[in-house]
């Protein structure tokens, strides 16, 4: 067996740059929804010590200085090229698991008669994909998913390599292992690095070497499952459909601090169209709605500088019957929001969770209510249709309507070049 | 390999469904009562631009023209241009219109290599200059022009 993993650098500004020439070797910093944060860096930003997931703002004379070029998440942009991406994988070949937006599994076995070596498969994807998408990727072989993982960022870290990395012997495998930080292993995250370090394992080849019994001990038979992965045996397999998600969820941060419970509710329903469309598109209903209120963690009050008063407080609202159309979601999650929230706080954040997801065609009346309005889903099925047709909320719900302004905070979009008509490119 | 408590729980596996999308059908008769037409046996898929211009749709990318100096090639300022990055050697760019990076900006021109260090950017249009474009310059070919559309009406 020989996985690959395809993985585009710095994917948001690769797409930035892909349409916009100037932006090469500039440093280049793109924004999460709503300017919130910063979610992709250039490896010029890296190098100026910018973090991941800190607010704009925290950089302000750092990114005026060396004229850090921002942008707003172009999703129209960055979906239509993961696609693309995508579906050039398919050119090489026949089993994509479509892992990340920028990322994506393939199976390298049985392709030894059209590419004479593997590093040349890796090598002909990554100069197929500069060509034609105009993006940088690196390429990642090993025998295991996750080893494949260990060789992509061996492929992105040393310059040497040139961006393909095979781990297909042994002794490359053991060599990569011993100089691997544990923390960086997939799945192992924060949680793991600090019980694994207080226990004196720093690599991932001593992990590798540990016992099986105190694996499953500390670190359940996910843990496990990782190790056997380390020793090369697959234990994750490639996951050819994707698996319709079990919750879905959105909690973009206010750009500022909102107070009153009419603003609140106005991004619920925003929010909570957003994830009842995303709902309705993989055919599922839900059974439950949760919702969560939160304050500003850090934030201090104005004035005496001491911490404020933090707040957070979720409910979850189980429905008398499964279903995805927005009005039925929003009027219990609008009675939930009215049961948590407290006056007098400046909230950052309000989210919405839809759970206890049930496939499309399983609907059962209850003893003592009737099913879901069968109208009202068929009703929504055609609103969608509408705005992917139209745009994102032409057609909504009145109480979204409250502040029109509220939905995107934009400031630094780029054009939507392979999706709008009036944003495509124009040659000079 | 895949230990018992591994496999794919009952709730997770999920009833696969053709996606709820219809072409609509080239209609080649008229709808008649009474007897339905012989003719409805043959019913085609609807003509579709993206079969006849789209070669490779992963690398296949539209662009406006924003001049008039390809003009002696019957493309002008405000057409609308398809462009394959399939298509960036040499050998299959020779002197044709293509999409290209210079500096800053994507141009259309057309290209032609005089040696392995200097090629030739041409314009359609006496108003302007053949480019010169050198070894070590800021310069890509993005890919060749398959089709330009042109507003009629």
């Amino acid at each position: 067996m020989l996985y690959g993993l395809v993985d585009a650098n710095a994917f948001y500004v690769s797409c930035e740059r892909s349409f916009q020439p100037r932006l090469e070797d500039k440093p280049v910093i793109v924004l999460s929804n709503r300017d919130g944060c910063i979610v992709a860096r250039s490896d010029e930003v890296k190098a100026l010590g910018i973090k991941m997931s800190k607010p704009l703002f925290e950089y302000k004379e750092l990114i005026e200085a060396n004229n850090v070029q921002v942008f707003s998440s172009n999703y129209a942009l960055y979906a239509d090229m993961s696609r693309r991406l995508m579906s050039t994988l398919t050119h090489f070949v026949d089993d994509v698991e479509v892992y990340s937006v920028d990322e994506a599994f393939i199976l390298a076995d049985g392709y030894e008669g059209i590419y004479p070596s593997v590093r040349g498969l890796g090598e002909s994807i990554r100069q197929t994909v500069a060509q034609w998408l105009r993006i940088p990727v690196s390429v990642g072989f090993g025998p295991t998913k996750t080893l494949a993982k260990v060789a992509n960022k061996l492929a992105k870290k040393q310059p040497e390599l040139a961006g393909v990395c095979v781990l297909d012997t042994q002794e490359a495998i053991d060599q990569a292992l011993d100089q691997f930080p544990v923390g960086d292993l997939w799945g192992v995250g924060g949680r793991y690095t600090g019980m694994l370090k207080g226990n004196g394992v720093e690599t991932a080849a001593q992990l590798r070497d540990l016992p099986d019994d105190w694996i499953r001990q500390f670190m359940t038979v996910n843990g496990l499952r990782l190790v056997h992965e380390l020793r090369g045996t697959p234990c994750k397999m490639l996951e050819l459909s994707q698996p319709a998600k079990k919750s879905i969820c959105a909690e973009p941060g206010f750009g500022t601090l909102v107070a009153d419970l009419e603003t609140l509710t106005d991004a619920l329903t925003s929010h909570l169209s957003r994830c009842s469309e995303k709902l309705r598109k993989q055919d599922s209903l839900c059974g439950a709605v949760t919702v969560y209120l939160k304050t500003n963690k850090f934030r201090k009050t104005p004035g005496n500088g001491l911490p404020a008063k933090h707040y957070y407080k979720s409910i979850t609202v189980e429905l008398p019957h499964p279903t995805n159309s927005t009005p039925d979601l929003l009027k219990y999650a609008v009675s939930g929001l009215k049961a948590i929230f407290a006056f007098g706080y400046n909230y950052q954040k309000i989210g919405v969770m839809l759970t206890d997801l049930v496939p499309f065609d399983y609907r059962q009346k209850g003893v003592f209510v009737d099913g879901p309005n069968e109208k009202m889903l068929q009703l929504f099925t055609v609103v969608d249709r509408l705005n992917r047709r139209y745009g994102q909320d032409k057609l909504r719900l009145a109480s979204q309507q409250y502040n029109p302004d509220w939905p995107m905070k934009q400031k630094y979009l780029s054009p939507r070049y392979t999706t709008r008509w009036e944003d495509i490119l124009e040659a000079k | 390999m895949i230990e018992p408590e591994d496999r794919i729980a009952l709730q997770d596996v999920f009833r696969a469904r053709v996606q709820r999308k219809y072409a609509i059908p080239f209609l080649m008769d008229y709808v008649q009562a009474g007897f339905p037409s012989p003719a409805e046996n043959y019913i085609e898929r609807v003509l579709s631009l993206d079969d006849l211009c789209i070669y490779h749709p992963e690398a296949t990318y539209f662009i406006r023209v924003g001049s008039d100096s390809m003009i002696g090639d019957r493309i002008d300022r405000g057409d609308f241009l398809l462009w394959d990055a399939y298509y960036c050697s040499p050998e299959v760019t020779h002197g044709k219109i293509v999409v290209v990076q210079l500096g800053e900006d994507f141009a259309v021109k057309r290209i032609n290599y005089v040696d392995s260090n200097q090629l030739i950017l041409e314009s359609s249009n006496p108003k302007y200059l053949p480019i010169y474009v050198n070894k070590g310059d800021k310069f890509k070919v993005c890919g060749r022009v398959t089709f330009a559309f042109q507003k009629l009406i």
